[in-house]
């Protein structure tokens, strides 16, 4: 997609979506510990909006949710907003070079997303003075961060999906995938 | 035409990046008072009573998960609870008695004008909002300057200490819990006369020392730590005596320095209803720390020099 055929419509459902969960984390889901850490929904949020909508579209709406975390729980402003422009880029970008299709992928895209935010974001802190030892405990809040994001990744990929997906346009590569596997359309069965 | 494409969402890309670093810069360098950290100010401004309702609404959903959580950690406390419960009772007569002969002391030498509790005006709060990493230990409540509630103000649940506002919009406030790495809290252990300085545990942050305490403080596993009454620098917060911080889990002898290791008494992990201590115009802890911060800053003493740099005692009043 790359930014073309991008509709107000698309626009204005990510934007609900970022406010829906971006509250919902702040009030609800981080009151609620899960093997001693708190799920974050918003790294899975903006991975699939870029698995769905490609790289521009994830950077840019990556920059937005940040800003708005950032924003909304005041921390360091800019800082969650760099990480996630990053995140959203990549995974629109293995969308756009990949286009990978296996069930298993929200919930690998949803892992990588959670970890490298949680690392590159790691990193930035240490960069920026916070006095804190590469310890084990924050070894030990990275790798539960990755499995209990991992959980939640597949129910949070429906819901972005089904949220997404009437904004979207439609896609020529899974219009033609789609003719392949009902049949009959496919150029190796007509030669 | 595919180069174009490909132009384009570099530019986009390096715009964002641009964009995040400025915004990092400028907010990194710029005083609390600063443009940046206003507008952070009016959003919390006007996303609190959102966020307040979106708490309200959804509480049954959070009580939900949390209590399968609970049910199994109450189990497991319970019958530690019923033997702490008996040692307790035995304490609080003994304590009764030491009590009255105490306060027939102070009365007798004109020392019975320490700060307590009962000389705040306590504004109860919702905890509306949690950062979810590891990185910052704050939580937005939904009360605000409109309520009374100011910058450096303590913050307590029926636990013990929680911490302290660091942030005040008009209808809502960001609190600094004592586990986040910007706090430091004079604190004394139960018995003992000597004060340290409570800071988050370097690579835990779930986890208390007690730092500075004069070597040779005699210190007992499963102590209670509480406030001192004392600041340790101008901005710090002037925590009323006697608020029960946490219990001391171990002693590290190594340093000259005595350090302790607390275990936090209030659950940070599972807050929802916590009291602002705010203090009235013209009240005692007003006056008080007005008188604190007009000291000059020397640098931060709670990390510098410990004890010896404890400027002001709540019970000088």
């Amino acid at each position: 997609m790359g930014g073309q055929g991008v509709s107000g419509g698309l626009i204005a459902r990510i934007a609900g979506l970022s406010l829906v969960v971006v509250f919902f984390q702040a009030g609800v889901v981080s009151e609620v510990p899960v093997f001693g850490v708190t799920v974050d929904l918003s790294p899975l949020l903006v991975a699939f909006v870029g698995l769905l909508c490609g790289s521009t579209i994830g950077a840019v709406s990556g920059f937005a949710v940040g800003l708005l975390v950032d924003l909304a729980l005041v921390q360091t402003l800019g800082l969650t907003s760099l990480v996630f422009t990053l995140v959203g880029y990549w995974c629109g970008r293995l969308r756009e070079l990949r286009d990978p299709q296996a069930a298993l992928t929200p919930l690998l895209v949803g892992a990588g997303a959670t970890a490298a935010a949680l690392v590159v974001y790691s990193l930035m802190e240490f960069m920026l003075g916070v006095d804190a030892p590469v310890s084990l405990e924050l070894l030990r809040q990275i790798v539960l961060g990755v499995l209990v994001d991992t959980i939640v990744a597949l129910p949070m990929w429906v819901l972005v999906r089904r949220c997404l997906i009437g904004g979207l346009p439609e896609d020529p590569r899974r219009r033609r995938r789609r003719a392949y596997t009902t049949g009959g359309l496919s150029p190796l069965s007509r030669t | 035409m595919y180069d174009k494409t490909v132009r384009r969402r570099r530019a986009v890309l390096a715009l964002l990046v641009v964009l995040s670093l400025i915004l990092l810069t400028a907010y990194f360098g710029e005083a609390s008072g600063g443009r940046l950290h206003s507008v952070q100010r009016g959003f919390l401004t006007v996303v609190s009573p959102i966020q307040d309702g979106a708490n309200k609404a959804l509480k049954p959903v959070r009580d939900l998960f949390g209590w399968f959580g609970d049910t199994l950690h109450a189990k497991s406390q319970n019958a530690q609870l019923r033997k702490q419960l008996a040692a307790l009772r035995r304490e609080v007569v003994a304590e009764h008695v030491d009590q009255q002969s105490y306060h027939q002391l102070l009365t007798m030498f004109h020392l019975d004008n320490q700060l307590s509790i009962a000389d705040y005006r306590p504004v109860t709060a919702t905890v509306v909002g949690k950062t979810p990493n590891i990185w910052y230990a704050t939580v937005t409540i939904d009360k605000g300057t409109s309520a009374g509630v100011q910058v450096n103000d303590p913050v307590i649940n029926d636990e013990g200490l929680v911490g302290k506002v660091t942030l005040a919009a008009s209808d809502g406030s960001q609190v600094s819990l004592i586990t986040d790495s910007s706090m430091g809290v004079s604190a004394r252990i139960g018995s003992s006369t000597a004060t340290g300085i409570v800071q988050p545990k370097v690579g835990d942050p779930n986890d208390l020392l007690l730092q500075y305490l004069p070597g040779g403080t005699a210190t007992v596993k499963g102590e209670y730590v509480y406030t001192s009454g004392t600041v340790a620098s101008p901005d710090d917060s002037l925590y009323p005596r006697g608020i029960p911080i946490g219990q001391v889990t171990s002693v590290d002898e190594e340093s000259a320095y005595e350090s302790v290791n607390v275990h936090p008494l209030a659950n940070l992990r599972n807050l929802d209803v916590v009291q602002v201590l705010s203090a009235a115009a013209g009240s005692q802890p007003a006056r008080l720390s007005g008188l604190v911060s007009s000291f000059p800053a020397g640098g931060h003493p709670s990390t510098e020099t410990g004890t010896a740099g404890q400027l002001a005692s709540t019970g000088a009043g």
